[in-house]
């Protein structure tokens, strides 16, 4: 039996007038890796934020409809917001170190938690480094600025970032887009990786990726979720027509 | 989880604690502006309310009266207000023009490196204080009135004059007047320009035909800031005006008399009627930079829509 | 062609109409250079303004070394090592003033016998007026020289080198007319509007950039800020003694003051402090702030945290902005500390800022333009060196998210 991480019910989304998501239903899985694909514009980011509440950020977004995450609607009065977002990490799609050192970074979350034990901390910024395989790479200069690394190795931070806070949900949005081969390959193992811990959604423009390292696929178009499925069949023997002709290249 | 519940109440109740922090600061900022017109009102006009303590004065003869003596007890300031505008109106026209074209020199005419230290001889201008330019204004402007006009055959109060504070003001508010302008130059759309240019307009008739046309409403802006700053300039201007005790003066080598060069003159050693009337002439001051700015508006709004 | 002949005289006027402020500006600081360049000097920023008088008497243990040469102006006694000068005062008076002491001379070795501060080391130095001198004669006996007896500086030194077997004590008036006593008044002003303002307006910039949505209030309170921009610095001093001063009443304030001129040039330095504040937010990525969001932080954490540290340049821009625009006000400061030179300032008391001193002696009966320029190229030379640490600042805040 699969355990329900967010369970999304009759969701519609409007920035002002303009409606950016209708009526998007689905159910998404623990400890499974859910990658959302579509063309530009389709919804899918604006959809991931919703799980974390990061459209309440934007001036004029309205978002209707109901979010279960163990049992309780995120988007009640009741939910608060700042503790929501500690359970559900999120990775960007530039990576987004803060301008301070390596360890700062990673050690921002607890701290603002009110984490002070030094030791505690230190243990936290090293596990999370080892878990992104960055460790290696960075043990010598934890305390200079992070600033001064590549942009693989700067993604692979903010993941770490991330699951220093041990959250249960990571959500990724296009965490790879802006990045080289190289470095997406090593992306893309660690979130095979995390997957043994964590709950994954990630949002991805590329479907051979979305192939390699998904387990569900959801379709957006539009603004509507077209199909969803499990990833083989959706890219074997898509249901509709329409992301038959995505997944074949004929539009996006 | 790292999530301390405890922790997190207090974190939610600080955060509520400092949005309530950052809007009354920003409350505080705005209602600065408030507490300065409402207290200088009500200080101002208190001299022309019967029962105040030092003898009500008569609100219509201090408005209109043209004799201002601190030592009769005659408090008369409707030459001073004439004197105020036509010092400004006159040092604008002067600077006007010089620095539109200072401006146009700056962002169109100048190779890069000499427009780059034309700005920033323009910065320095900006920055040196008022009392510096009165010091020059004292030193210099005066100095070069005096032997100007006596080669004239006329005498005058060793410079000390409305001309002085003409040119002292026109310098003043240059720097305001040329940025502004420099700024709304610059920002005039290239295709506008490229367009004069395919009809076969060369590049300085481009310039002074199309870009100036299309940056006014910004060159208006910035006339209509430096008339402020000359309305209200104090300590410079009090250097040079000599305090006229009647008037107006239109002579432009004759000695004159400000707003502010009359709140502070004598300041030092005054009190009571003559200290709070300077209160008045203050709410005069911010009434007729209130008025000016708001009649010049309207007229920018007028010529920006033709 | 006469179209390209029109276009090159168009040009040429630009060109005339840049040159004249290139002039002014040449002038303003020929004119400070030539007047006010001589007066600089350690004397000038260390000492009083209003000049005192001084009692001192050599040290007992003194002993006495013979003197180096010396070939400077004036006339040099070889033997106790000073050189003297006659001079004409302002007020019109003939004086003997110091030109040169020897380390040696018992002039550099003495201590005040002034009443409160005995026992302090004292010494004749450059500027000195020498009003009379006790010395010992051949005979042993101690001798009082009187001014009148003094006679000019020739004299003088022809007294002491003649007749003159020690020095015993010597009265004489310093020189005055230094400009320590308004240094230290402008750092209490700098130090009470930064103290002041710098938290309402970095507040209140967060405010405005972080927190505030459209609406009319929010319209409403940015209109106000920027209002205060247009208002003469003339009408924040009425301002100052009417809504500030019961303010300072409330510690121990009984007349117009120092504190009084900082808190109302808090309120002047606002609006510079906001907008220097707001533009540095701006430049903030807003991916950033996600960042910090989707770690769990709180928004008072990411600000404080990742907004403000970011936007450190724009505050520090903002500071030294402030700074400038304290060192050069002068309206303001008329009718809030008001324009009695003060060579003891403390917060409470009324004194004079570099500006303000400045508007105290030009606007007396008898202006000094040599001390007001030589004031006015130190506040020059202030205010540049700010203007070009803001420019930089400036380059640098453009390239720092890129």
């Amino acid at each position: 039996m699969e355990e329900i991480c967010f369970d999304v019910k009759n969701v519609n989304l409007f920035y002002g007038e303009k409606q950016a998501l209708k009526n998007i239903n689905m159910q998404l899985l623990k400890h499974k890796v859910t990658a959302f694909i579509g063309p530009s514009g389709c919804g899918k980011s604006t959809f991931i934020r919703c799980l974390n509440r990061m459209n309440d950020l934007i001036e004029g977004c309205k978002v209707e409809g109901e979010i279960f995450k163990d049992g309780q609607d995120i988007y009640s009065a009741k939910q608060d917001i700042v503790d929501l977002r500690t359970h559900v990490g999120m990775v960007f799609q530039k990576p987004n170190p803060f301008p301070m050192s390596i360890y700062d970074n990673i050690a921002y979350g607890p701290r603002c938690q009110g984490l002070k034990d030094k030791k505690k901390l230190d243990e936290i910024v090293i596990t999370s480094l080892k878990q992104v395989a960055l460790y290696d790479e960075v043990a010598d200069r934890l305390h200079e600025s992070a600033m001064g690394l590549s942009g693989g190795q700067q993604q692979r931070l903010c993941i770490a970032r991330c699951i220093a806070m041990s959250p249960e949900v990571i959500l990724m949005d296009e965490p790879t887009s802006a990045l080289d081969p190289i470095s997406t390959a090593k992306i893309e193992d660690l979130v095979l990786e995390l997957k043994k811990e964590y709950t994954i959604i990630i949002v991805t423009h590329n479907m051979q990726q979305a192939a390699r390292i998904s387990d569900y696929t959801a379709f957006f178009l539009m603004g509507e979720v077209i199909e969803m499925d499990i990833t083989d069949k959706i890219f074997a023997s898509p249901g509709d027509k329409r992301t038959e002709n995505y997944i074949t290249g004929r539009f996006g | 989880m790292l999530v301390n519940k405890k922790r997190v109440k207090r974190n939610k109740s600080l955060d509520k604690f400092f949005h309530g922090f950052f809007m009354a600061m920003a409350l505080l900022s705005a209602s600065f502006i408030v507490i300065i017109v409402l207290f200088v009102f009500a200080k101002g006009i208190s001299p022309f309310l019967p029962g105040y303590e030092y003898g009500q004065v008569n609100i219509i003869s201090f408005l209109t009266g043209s004799l201002y003596r601190q030592d009769q007890g005659i408090y008369g300031i409707g030459f001073i207000v004439i004197n105020t505008l036509v010092c400004s109106f006159l040092a604008l026209l002067l600077s006007f023009p010089i620095s539109v074209l200072t401006a146009l020199f700056i962002a169109k005419i100048a190779p890069k490196k000499l427009g780059a230290i034309m700005q920033s001889v323009v910065e320095l201008l900006a920055s040196v204080p008022s009392v510096v330019y009165g010091v020059f204004a004292a030193g210099v402007i005066a100095a070069l009135i005096k032997d100007l006009a006596s080669s004239l055959g006329i005498t005058t109060f060793g410079g000390s004059s409305m001309l002085a504070v003409i040119i002292l003001l026109a310098i003043m508010i240059f720097p305001t007047l040329t940025s502004m302008a420099t700024t709304a130059i610059k920002a005039v759309d290239k295709d506008l320009e490229q367009a004069s240019l395919a009809l076969g307009a060369t590049r300085t008739q481009t310039n002074f035909k199309i870009v100036l046309a299309a940056a006014k409403s910004g060159i208006f802006a910035g006339a209509i800031l430096g008339l402020g700053r000359a309305f209200g300039e104090a300590t410079a201007v009090a250097m040079v005006a000599g305090n006229k005790l009647f008037g107006p003066t239109f002579d432009l080598f004759d000695i004159t008399r400000t707003l502010t060069s009359t709140m502070l003159a004598g300041l030092k050693e005054t009190s009571g009627l003559d200290y709070d009337i300077r209160f008045s002439v203050g709410l005069v001051l911010i009434a007729v930079i209130f008025v000016s700015n708001w009649v010049l508006n309207y007229v920018k709004k007028k010529v920006g829509n033709n | 062609m006469k179209r390209e002949i029109k276009d090159k005289l168009l040009e040429g006027i630009t060109y005339i109409a840049s040159a004249l402020s290139v002039l002014v500006l040449g002038a303003i600081l020929f004119y400070l250079l030539t007047n006010g360049l001589h007066l600089i000097d350690w004397h000038l920023l260390s000492s009083n303004y209003y000049s005192s008088t001084a009692n001192a008497s050599v040290i007992n243990d003194y002993e006495y070394v013979p003197m180096s040469d010396y070939s400077g102006e004036g006339i040099y006694s070889a033997k106790w090592g000073i050189a003297v000068e006659d001079i004409t005062t302002s007020h019109n008076e003939d004086e003997i003033s110091v030109v040169y002491v020897d380390p040696n001379s018992p002039f550099n070795h003495m201590e005040s016998t002034v009443a409160g501060e005995e026992g302090k080391a004292s010494s004749l130095s450059e500027g000195s007026l020498i009003k009379n001198i006790y010395y010992i004669n051949e005979n042993g006996e101690t001798k009082f020289l009187s001014r009148v007896q003094m006679g000019d500086a020739a004299k003088l030194i022809g007294i002491l080198d003649d007749q003159a077997t020690g020095i015993v004590s010597c009265n004489f008036q310093s020189l005055g007319g230094g400009i320590r006593g308004s240094i230290i008044t402008t750092l209490y002003l700098i130090a009470v509007s930064l103290l002041i303002s710098l938290p309402i307006g970095i507040a209140s910039a967060v405010y405005l950039h972080e927190y505030a949505a459209k609406s009319r209030i929010n319209a409403l309170i940015r209109q106000g800020i920027d209002t205060l921009t247009g208002v003469p610095s003339i009408v924040y001093g009425l301002m100052g003694v009417t809504v500030l001063f019961p303010i300072t009443q409330l510690v121990g304030a009984t007349s117009t003051s120092i504190l009084l001129g900082g808190l109302t040039l808090a309120i002047i330095l606002l609006p510079t402090i906001i907008s220097s504040t707001e533009e540095a937010l701006i430049v903030v990525p807003q991916s950033l702030r996600d960042g910090s969001l989707s770690l769990g932080a709180t928004k008072s954490q990411t600000i404080f945290k990742v907004v403000l540290p970011c936007a450190i340049n724009g505050i520090l821009t903002g500071v030294l902005l402030g700074i400038g625009r304290v060192i050069g006000e002068s309206a303001a400061l008329v009718y809030t500390t008001s324009t009695v030179i003060n060579d003891y300032p403390n917060l409470l008391s009324q004194g004079t800022s570099l500006s303000l001193m400045i508007w105290t002696i030009m606007s007396g009966e008898q202006p000094n333009f040599e001390l007001a320029s030589a004031i006015s190229l130190i506040i020059l030379a202030i205010v540049f060196v700010i203007n070009i640490i803001v420019k930089i600042i400036g380059k640098r805040l453009a390239r720092s998210f890129v």
